[in-house]
């Protein structure tokens, strides 16, 4: 009796529990938890962060009051983008040109234009390579970790524009 | 006594079947997830590693992405190149303007050549960026730089052999006086391009 309901039991509970349709415990999914090797962030640019908040770009030049130094700074690099611009047409015009430039040259002095212009055309020449000049003696300065200190830098800054357009207008005048 | 004996049975299909009844399909659901392509890494890892040390090796190579730069490969090398030569260039312009000369002609032409292209390699890697002008565009600024660059250097080379050289030309552009007043042509040494 008692093994007759034993074994009964325990294929009605069989049944109940682990039948595969009608079984209570087909209504349980297994859950597995698995280890997986972890995924790096997405690489994403400092450029591209910030356009994706919207962020202005830095330094916010149209809130940004100019200073010095970052005025002499950029101009820097104007006048050295200038003088590669000159030097670039040179190199090009001496392949391109049909006369060699100082027949041009000859032709410019015959034409006896006003000194004006040319004062001014030469001013536009040796400017730019003044400044680049005495600027990047500044910049090598830095360089070498000296005048890094605020008040020098504003100094070296004033020294060497004073230098600058000094030197320029002796070069033009000679 | 039949209560009993259900009692008992259900403890011991408690204790007995259920835990064998989670345990098997969770032991099937886990070796399904690995075959699949769920876990990229799993083929190469299957393929070419051995049982303990593969665990790491498809992690070590996620882990080690390569990363975005600006600029490529080491600069530290470049810098103080390019620093020695922008202080030759302070001895070469004044020099080459100072006594003309074919050699200093050359040097200048090289050297300023060299410079610039740096310089405006900056500029362009500064200002023409993918994010900005698109990947086409700024390599494209960049292959331009390098044929203008070249296309300078050689034109300034044969300027010096064949014609009158850099330092002599700017000596005789210098002489050239208007005509508003006279002045003596000076010839003594100027540190324009």
């Amino acid at each position: 009796m008692a093994t007759f309901f034993r074994l009964g039991s325990r294929q009605v509970l069989n049944h109940f529990l682990r039948n595969e349709k009608v079984g209570m415990l087909s209504l349980v999914r297994p859950v597995t938890l698995k280890a997986q090797p972890a995924c790096p962030p997405k690489e994403m640019g400092h450029d591209e962060r910030n356009m994706k908040l919207g962020r202005p770009q830095s330094p916010h030049l149209t809130i940004y009051a100019p200073q010095l130094t970052s005025m002499l700074s950029i101009s820097h690099r104007a006048t050295g983008m200038i003088l590669a611009g000159y030097t670039i047409m040179w190199g090009l015009g001496a392949v391109v040109l049909p006369d060699s430039i100082s027949c041009y040259l000859e032709d410019l002095a015959a034409a006896n234009v006003s000194s004006i212009l040319l004062c001014g055309t030469k001013f536009m020449l040796a400017f730019p390579m003044t400044y680049h000049f005495w600027n990047g003696i500044r910049h090598l300065m830095w360089d070498m970790g000296l005048f890094l200190t605020l008040k020098e830098v504003y100094a070296t800054g004033y020294v060497m524009l004073i230098l600058a357009l000094g030197s320029a207008i002796a070069l033009v005048s000679m | 006594m039949a209560l009993a004996s259900i009692l008992r049975n259900a403890s011991r299909v408690q204790a007995g079947a259920l835990p064998r009844f989670f345990f098997k399909p969770a032991s099937v659901a886990v070796n399904r997830n690995f075959s699949s392509s769920l876990c990229p890494n799993y083929a190469t890892f299957n393929k070419n590693s051995n049982l303990n040390l593969g665990l790491f090796v498809p992690h070590s190579k996620i882990l080690i992405a390569p990363q975005a730069r600006m600029m490529s490969g080491d600069h530290s090398r470049l810098w103080p190149i390019e620093k020695a030569l922008s202080v030759s260039l302070l001895v070469l312009v004044p020099a080459a303007i100072a006594s003309p000369h074919f050699i200093l002609d050359n040097l200048l032409a090289v050297a300023a050549v060299a410079h610039f292209h740096w310089g405006l390699e900056a500029v362009v890697i500064d200002y023409a960026r993918p994010i900005v002008v698109g990947n086409v565009l700024a390599k494209l600024a960049l292959f331009l730089l390098y044929i203008i660059s070249a296309t300078t250097l050689g034109g300034l080379i044969y300027y010096n052999v064949n014609e009158d050289g850099i330092g002599q030309t700017i000596r005789q552009f210098w002489a050239i006086k208007g005509s508003g007043k006279e002045k003596t042509a000076d010839s003594s040494g100027s540190e324009k391009k």
